[in-house]
């Protein structure tokens, strides 16, 4: 019987994980539930925003924050760049082509990644030391990304729900079609959704730089799980997204320390599996 | 009438095509040797070790065909396939080098996952195949392949290799009788980790040390801090973990943030043997680490090998200087010496014998050649000789000379320090202080 200590310990790392998967899922919630296609590269933006915080900060010797702030504004510029040149061609195809397109990109952005930077792993070292408290260890670093995290998704839903553009991104989430008939440019709103969807790309890849490698497989650790978090919570469900999150985090971790690191995933994955049973919408979807 | 004359001209096409290819076990062969080489150049393999090998068997290559080729007339063509680190990807390719390209030889193979059902089909195919790299015991037992062989150390003499490291200092430098001494034993959950892990477990309870956890994970895992809890809750003196990377770099950066604190840290291969690598992601912070694989042509005394290995030796290093012009002589990872003498194996060894003895460089030749195959310890820039488990044995096909070494990192670069035979210098133990996995 494992020490309750530990059980503990094991929840408070889930949290912390979940703040991180919050971070991406919402982001790629945004934009599916804003544009209606899923960007299966969105990973793979992050990974790219990665290593603009690796070379400014290890190579270039900018403070962190500021390489920050470049992660940040390339993800920007990648969520607009992604969406006039791959997204808008296919804004009104079937899902298949979409999806093909944006998995076309994926590899694109991976070989091309591997082109320029090699396959080697590259860190950003930062000192932190570990932070215990009452014998439950918490990395400093998760903790961090956590309350970042936190704060960057309360900035989000303000932004939702307190600004003009923020209500039209959602408006357009519920009805592309009225959107156009009232008066409003559709694409003006894919443009900042995009926007918005690479900015937090780029805080993820802040955040994750500082306790991951990168290399140009990166998304392959990320993409699937994000994936499954923003099906699980509903894809284009901002609320069940940020929940899902949790509920993922929480058995990897618990399941983990409880039975083995493996069964801990494989549990969050039939918990999946069967929820695409149960309820194909998500888990705050309505029954039909 | 039209489409039967287009037939009888597609015919004709074949049939001078067929006739025209040279067949390789016949007096008719040309002059080059087609060697596929098949490593992983995209994907997490490629930094883990895999391009490294791939380095090693490229200048081996280059090499002899310097000096003239195969006997000083048989340049080699040396035609590489990319695995991208995935199993798939690695049949395919093989499948592409053997019935597209034509190869003669198949040569390569950085991961277990690759080779475990790799060696199977090539070996079904009747086309010979000469890993390198991969040393999953999965590979050959049980197998009786007649085509494949692997000069390369095995996973078992790995786990082996490691254990008795730790066992002969028990007592000594960690303070612990060996049956009171507790191990933890954590592994990527592919062959190679598995075998490595399975072979770690053996041993162990063969020395009576207490095992206090065994756990697998995925390679491709994003959080690994369940296992940090958990390996905190065993309280292990030693750890004994085989990965590859990025995996392993997140394990350490997890288990040093969530306060894991060991006395002893012992890696085996692939991502731990990546010094630069470990040291880009960690600084000074993994000196005492240790690692396992075959050992280091740079780091073994040329005194005690066959004449002219040495030299050999030297020319490794110094081409390996153009892919890493600053690495230090004894940072370079095992992976190239692997690469680089195993394929001087294949080309100065069976290669020369299969022409010369057995009529040519097909399958046949080549595995009569392979069988023949008799160095002894010290005949190889490894330090290992080479002779093969024959047909029939549970592990035919494999090298019974093979042997593992336990490197450490010491100022900065690697030292042999076990066995003691190939030592070439004094095991740091238990963790310094100031390492951040140091119990305390």
């Amino acid at each position: 019987m494992i020490d309750p200590i530990f059980l503990l310990e094991a929840a408070v790392n889930g949290i912390m994980l979940g703040g991180v998967l919050a971070l991406l899922a919402l982001g790629l919630n945004l934009i599916f539930g804003v544009l209606d296609v899923v960007w299966i590269a969105y990973v793979d933006l992050v990974m790219v925003s990665m290593y603009a915080v690796y070379f400014t900060v290890m190579v270039y010797g900018w403070p962190l924050w500021l390489g920050g702030l470049a992660g940040v504004a390339l993800g920007v510029v990648l969520g607009l760049l992604v969406h006039v040149l791959i997204i808008t061609p296919i804004l009104d195809s079937p899902p298949v082509n979409q999806l093909l397109a944006t998995g076309g990109l994926l590899f694109f952005i991976q070989s091309f990644a591997t082109f320029l930077w090699t396959t080697d792993h590259r860190s950003v070292r930062i000192a932190l030391p570990p932070l215990e408290i009452a014998g439950i260890f918490v990395s400093y670093a998760r903790l961090i990304s956590f309350v970042l995290s936190i704060a960057v998704m309360i900035g989000l839903y303000l932004f939702l729900t307190r600004t003009y553009i923020g209500t039209a991104m959602r408006a357009v989430s519920q009805d592309r079609g009225a959107m156009a008939l009232m008066g409003a440019n559709p694409q003006r709103v894919y443009l900042v959704t995009s926007a918005v969807g690479g900015a937090m790309a780029g805080v993820a890849a802040v955040l994750l730089s500082i306790q991951y490698s990168v290399h140009p497989y990166f998304g392959a650790a990320f993409g699937p799980i994000t994936f499954m978090i923003c099906v699980l919570g509903g894809l284009g469900n901002m609320v069940g997204a940020f929940v899902a999150s949790f509920i993922m985090s929480e058995i990897i971790a618990i399941g983990g320390v409880v039975w083995s690191t493996e069964m801990g995933y494989v549990i969050a994955f039939a918990l999946f599996i069967v929820m695409m049973f149960v309820r194909p919408g998500g888990i705050f979807a309505r029954r039909q | 009438m039209r489409r039967v004359r287009v037939l009888l001209a597609v015919v004709l096409v074949a049939a001078v095509a067929f006739a025209t290819v040279p067949g390789r076990d016949a007096g008719a062969q040309g002059q080059t040797i087609k060697i596929g080489v098949l490593f992983d150049h995209s994907g997490p393999f490629a930094a883990a070790g895999s391009l490294n090998v791939w380095r090693g068997a490229k200048m081996m290559i280059d090499l002899t065909n310097e000096k003239g080729g195969v006997l000083g007339k048989y340049k080699i063509v040396q035609v590489d396939g990319d695995s991208q680190s995935k199993t798939e990807a690695a049949i395919n390719e093989a499948e592409r080098l053997l019935n597209v390209e034509k190869v003669d030889i198949l040569a390569g193979v950085y991961s277990s996952a690759h080779a475990v059902p790799l060696a199977e089909k090539v070996d079904k195919q009747k086309k010979f195949l000469w890993i390198t790299t991969a040393i999953a015991d999965a590979v050959f037992k049980d197998r009786n392949l007649q085509y494949a062989f692997r000069p390369q150390t095995n996973s078992g003499l790995f786990g082996e290799a490691s254990v008795q490291y730790v066992a002969s200092h028990s007592s000594a430098k960690l303070k612990r009788a060996v049956k009171e001494l507790r191990v933890a034993i954590i592994y990527e959950d592919g062959p190679y980790g598995a075998g490595v892990a399975s072979s770690n477990e053996s041993e162990a309870k063969k020395q009576g040390m207490q095992i206090t956890l065994k756990e697998g994970y995925s390679a491709q895992a994003p959080d690994l801090s369940s296992l940090v809890t958990k390996l905190r809750a065993a309280r292990p003196d030693v750890l004994f973990h085989t990965g590859y990377n990025p995996d392993i770099a997140l394990f350490l950066r997890q288990a040093k943030e969530q306060g894991l604190r060991v006395k002893a840290y012992i890696g085996h291969g692939a991502g731990h043997s990546q010094l630069n690598k470990l040291k880009e992601a960690f600084g000074n912070d993994i000196e005492a680490f240790h690692t396992v694989d075959p050992p280091a042509a740079q780091l073994v005394d040329a005194k005690k090998l066959k004449t002219g290995l040495g030299a050999l030796t030297n020319e490794m290093v110094k081409r390996y200087k153009t892919f890493e012009p600053a690495m230090a002589r004894d940072a370079i990872a095992p992976h190239v010496s692997m690469g680089f003498n195993n394929m001087h194996v294949l080309l100065n060894d069976v290669l020369p014998r299969a022409i010369q003895k057995h009529g040519g460089f097909g399958p046949d030749a080549l595995a009569k050649a392979a069988r023949e195959t008799d160095i002894p310890e010290g005949g190889t820039m490894q330090g290992y000789g080479v002779k093969f488990h024959p047909p029939g044995h549970a592990m035919a096909g494999q090298n019974m000379r093979a042997f593992a070494a336990v490197f450490q990192v010491q100022e900065g670069t690697f030292k042999h320090v076990f066995p003691e035979v190939i030592a070439t210098g004094a095991p740091i133990l238990p963790l310094p202080a100031s390492s951040p996995w140091a119990a305390r």
